[in-house]
C-alpha cells in the first residue's frame, strides 16, 4: 500500500505548493526511492544524513549501502554526485517529497533515468516460500542464449538475492513480492539492474532490465544440483611450464616482480582486482583473513589493481583508499587500466581472462596451479561458504606441498 | 503480417493532448541539449576523429593530429592496450573515457586493434538541436518481429566508431498508408554492458529540413514482448554536429518513402 501513496505523492509534485514546502527543505533522513526505468519502477533507499554544508548519503539496496561522493543543498534543490562513475542526482524536495533525474554520462549522450522518493522506509516483503532457493535460468537475447544461477532468499529487509553468470555475479539484489511475482533491483550510482519474474507452476518467467531501455527475457527451473554454469575454475586457463611473471610498480613506484625473495619458495595468491569492482570489495575480507591465517605458515598474497584512470596519481589515491579500508596488508601494485581485454595482455600467460576479481593460486615453484574466475559474495549464500572453504582447501594442500 | 499499429489510433482519442511533447521526451530532449552543450566531449566540439592504426603523432603543427599547445607525443595501440608516450612518460589511456590533453579533451574509442581517437577543443557554441512539432501520429507500438538467424555486422555507431552490432530483427511500420519494413539492430553501448535497438532510416525530409545521410531511432520497451516506435524520438548521427565524425552508410532497405516530419531536424550551414 506503501507504494501506491507514494505514487501519488509523485504525480502531485508541483501541483500546489503545501505548507510544508515553504519550510527550509531538511534532506537529512531515510527515502525510499524510485528510478522509473521502461519496464517499471526500480526501488531503492536513500539514506541522507548531517545538515547545512556538512551532508553526506548512501545508496541502499536493502541493508547494503555504498555511500556517495557528495551531498550539496542549495534551497530546495538536491545535487548528489557518484563522482566515481561520473553520475549525479538532481532532484527537488517539496516537503516529504522529492523528484527529479539521476544522469549517467557516456560518450553518446546523458543516460537519463526520472528519480522520485517519499520521505520513510520500504516495508519489509517477504516471497513465499516455493519463490526461495536456487534457480537454473536461461537468458535470452536476440536468439542467443546464456546461463544464470539465480539464489533467491528473505532477508532482514524483505526479500533479496543475488544472480551469477559464468564471469561472477551481478552484486546484491533486493526488493520485494508480491502474490506469484517479484522485482528485485541492484543500483550502485552506475549499474541499474532490475530483475522482475513470475511464478509460472515450476518455472520462473521475468525480464532482467538493464539501465533504462534493455530487457532480456529469462526462464528458471529449479536447480538440481547439477552444473549450470561454468566452473570458475574452468574459464581461464593458465601456461603451466614456466613461473607465472609480473613485474609491475606498487603504490610508491617501486617495481615489484615475482622474482622478489619475498615470493621465492612461497604459495602466492595473485588477486586481480579492481577497487571500482563492487564483487573485489566483497573478496577482500576474506583475502585479509587468508593473509592473516596462512602468512606464518608461506602464503603471500599480491594484489594486481586495474584502475580507471591510467593516471598513477589518480589510480593510487584509490588504491591507497582501499588499502586503508579494508586494512590490506599484503602489497598492492598498480597493474593497469579496468577493461578486460587491455588487462589480459598484461597477462599473457593467461588465456581466457574474463573476470574482476580473478584468483591466481601459483605453487611453491612459482607456477600456476589453480585459476579461479569470478568471487561469489555473501549474498550468494551456500556457494560464497563452499568457495571460501575451496580456498582454504587449495592453500593448505599448496603449502604442505615441499 | 505482424506489423505495429498506430499508437494514436490504438489508445487515445484526445490528438490535442497527444500534440503536446510527453513529459519523459521533454526530459530527454533537455538533457541531451544540456550535454551538448557544456560536456567537455560534446559532439559540437569534436575537431578530429581518426583510427589509430599503427600509431598517431600529436602536438606540434605538421603531425598527425595538430594540437596548439600539446606537446609532442605519441599514441599507440596494442590490441586493447592504448597508450599515451610522451615526454612525462607512458600512460595507457582508459578506452571510452574522456581524458584531458592540454586545453584539448580526447576519448579512445572502437575495439582492440580498431582504436578511434576523437578529439574536443573547447569554444564557444551555443547550438542547439531543433524539432520538428511534436506529432501524434508517427507513434507506433507492436512486437519486434526477430531475425532467423541473428548475424552480427560491424557498422558504425551514431558516434561514428565501428561496433559489432547484432541484427535483432525487423518491425513492420503502416506510415503514410504504405507498411514498411525497418531492420533492427541491437548496438552496444561499450563500458556500461547496455545496448539499445536502433533503426537508422532514411525518409523524405533527407536533405529537406533533417540530415541528408539519414537518422537514428531507438526502440522503447512498451511492455513484454512489445515495443514502441516513436519518429519524434529520431535524431541525428553525430555527423550531423560536426564533419569531424564519420557519418554511418545508409543501412539496406529502411527507406520509408513518404517524409517523416517529427525529431530531430538539421539545417545546412
Amino acid at each position: 500500500m506503501r507504494l501506491i501513496s507514494l505514487l501519488l505523492a509523485g504525480s502531485l509534485l508541483g501541483a500546489t505548493a503545501s505548507p510544508a514546502s515553504r519550510a527550509p527543505a531538511a534532506p537529512a533522513g531515510s527515502w525510499r526511492a524510485v528510478l522509473d526505468l521502461a519496464g517499471g519502477p526500480l526501488r531503492f533507499t536513500l539514506e541522507i544524513t548531517g545538515a547545512g554544508t556538512r551532508l553526506a548519503g548512501r545508496i541502499c539496496n536493502g541493508e547494503r549501502c555504498e555511500p556517495v561522493s557528495g551531498v550539496r543543498l542549495r534551497g530546495d534543490s538536491l545535487d548528489i554526485e557518484i563522482a566515481d562513475y561520473a553520475a549525479t542526482i538532481r532532484a527537488r524536495i517539496d516537503g516529504d517529497s522529492l523528484s527529479g533525474l539521476y544522469r549517467n554520462v557516456g560518450n553518446r549522450g546523458p543516460r537519463v533515468i526520472p528519480i522520485r522518493a517519499a520521505r520513510g522506509r520500504w516495508p519489509v516483503e517477504r516471497a513465499p516460500a516455493g519463490m526461495l532457493g536456487r534457480w537454473d535460468a536461461t537468458f535470452t537475447t536476440d536468439g542467443r542464449t546464456s546461463p544464470r544461477v539465480i539464489e533467491l532468499r528473505n532477508g532482514p529487509r524483505g526479500m533479496e538475492g543475488t544472480f551469477i553468470a559464468n564471469t561472477g555475479d551481478y552484486g546484491h539484489f533486493w526488493g520485494r513480492a508480491a502474490a506469484d511475482s517479484f522485482s528485485l533491483s541492484h543500483f550502485d550510482g552506475s549499474f541499474v539492474y532490475m530483475i522482475t519474474g513470475r511464478l509460472d507452476g515450476d518455472t520462473l518467467r521475468g525480464i532482467f532490465h538493464a539501465g533504462l531501455r534493455t530487457q532480456t527475457l529469462w526462464t528458471a527451473v529449479r536447480s538440481t544440483g547439477r552444473q549450470h554454469l561454468r566452473r570458475p575454475t574452468e574459464m581461464t586457463q593458465a601456461d603451466t611450464t614456466a613461473p607465472f611473471r609480473f613485474a609491475f610498480p606498487d603504490l610508491s613506484g617501486r617495481m615489484v616482480t615475482n622474482e622478489d625473495p619475498r615470493f621465492r619458495g612461497k604459495v602466492v595468491l595473485v588477486d586481480v582486482f579492481g577497487t571500482w569492482c563492487p564483487t573485489c570489495h566483497e573478496a577482500a575480507p576474506m583475502l585479509t583473513r587468508l593473509w592473516r591465517d596462512y602468512h606464518a605458515r608461506g602464503l603471500e598474497i599480491v594484489g594486481l589493481a586495474y584502475e580507471v584512470s591510467g593516471d598513477s596519481a589518480v589510480d593510487g589515491a584509490l588504491v591507497r583508499r582501499y588499502r586503508e579500508k579494508f586494512a590490506v596488508p599484503f602489497p598492492l601494485l598498480l597493474a593497469g587500466i579496468n577493461d578486460v581485454e587491455a588487462a589480459a595482455q598484461t597477462l599473457p600467460q593467461l588465456t581466457g581472462f574474463t573476470s574482476f576479481p580473478t584468483s591466481i593460486f601459483l605453487g611453491r615453484d612459482g607456477r600456476v596451479r589453480r585459476v579461479h574466475a569470478g568471487f561469489y559474495g555473501p549474498s550468494t549464500g551456500t556457494m560464497h561458504e563452499a568457495q571460501v572453504a575451496d580456498f582454504r582447501r587449495m592453500i593448505e594442500q599448496l603449502l604442505d606441498e615441499r | 503480417m505482424i506489423r505495429l499499429a498506430p499508437l494514436a489510433a490504438l489508445c487515445l482519442s484526445s490528438t490535442t493532448l497527444l500534440a503536446q511533447l510527453p513529459a519523459d521526451l521533454a526530459r530527454e530532449r533537455a538533457a541531451y541539449a544540456e550535454w551538448l552543450a557544456t560536456a567537455a566531449n560534446s559532439p559540437y566540439l569534436a575537431v578530429a576523429q581518426q583510427p589509430i592504426g599503427p600509431g598517431l603523432r600529436i602536438g606540434p603543427a605538421g603531425s598527425d593530429l595538430p594540437l596548439e599547445g600539446v606537446p609532442e607525443q605519441r599514441i599507440t595501440q596494442q590490441g586493447a592496450i592504448v597508450a599515451l608516450e610522451g615526454p612525462g612518460g607512458r600512460r595507457v589511456l582508459p578506452r571510452h573515457r574522456p581524458v584531458t590533453l592540454g586545453r584539448f579533451t580526447v576519448v579512445a574509442g572502437g575495439t582492440p586493434g580498431r582504436g578511434v581517437l576523437a578529439v574536443f577543443a573547447p569554444r564557444e557554441h551555443r547550438e542547439t538541436p531543433a524539432y520538428y512539432p511534436h506529432s501524434p501520429t508517427v507513434v507506433f507500438e507492436g512486437p519486434l518481429v526477430p531475425a532467423d538467424t541473428p548475424r552480427t555486422l560491424r557498422i558504425l555507431a551514431p558516434d561514428g566508431v565501428d561496433v559489432e552490432a547484432t541484427e535483432a530483427g525487423t518491425v513492420v511500420v503502416p506510415i503514410g498508408g504504405v507498411a514498411t519494413s525497418l531492420r533492427v539492430m541491437r548496438i552496444p553501448d561499450p563500458g556500461t554492458g547496455e545496448s539499445e535497438l536502433e533503426i537508422f532510416f532514411r525518409d523524405g525530409t533527407n536533405g529537406r529540413g533533417t540530415y541528408p545521410a539519414g537518422r537514428f531511432v531507438s526502440l522503447v520497451p512498451a511492455g513484454p514482448g512489445r515495443w514502441r516506435l516513436d519518429f519524434n524520438r529520431a535524431r541525428n548521427p553525430f555527423c550531423a554536429y560536426s564533419t569531424a565524425y564519420a557519418c554511418p552508410a545508409p543501412w539496406r532497405g529502411n527507406a520509408i518513402p513518404i517524409p517523416v516530419e517529427a525529431g530531430e531536424r538539421y539545417e545546412a550551414k
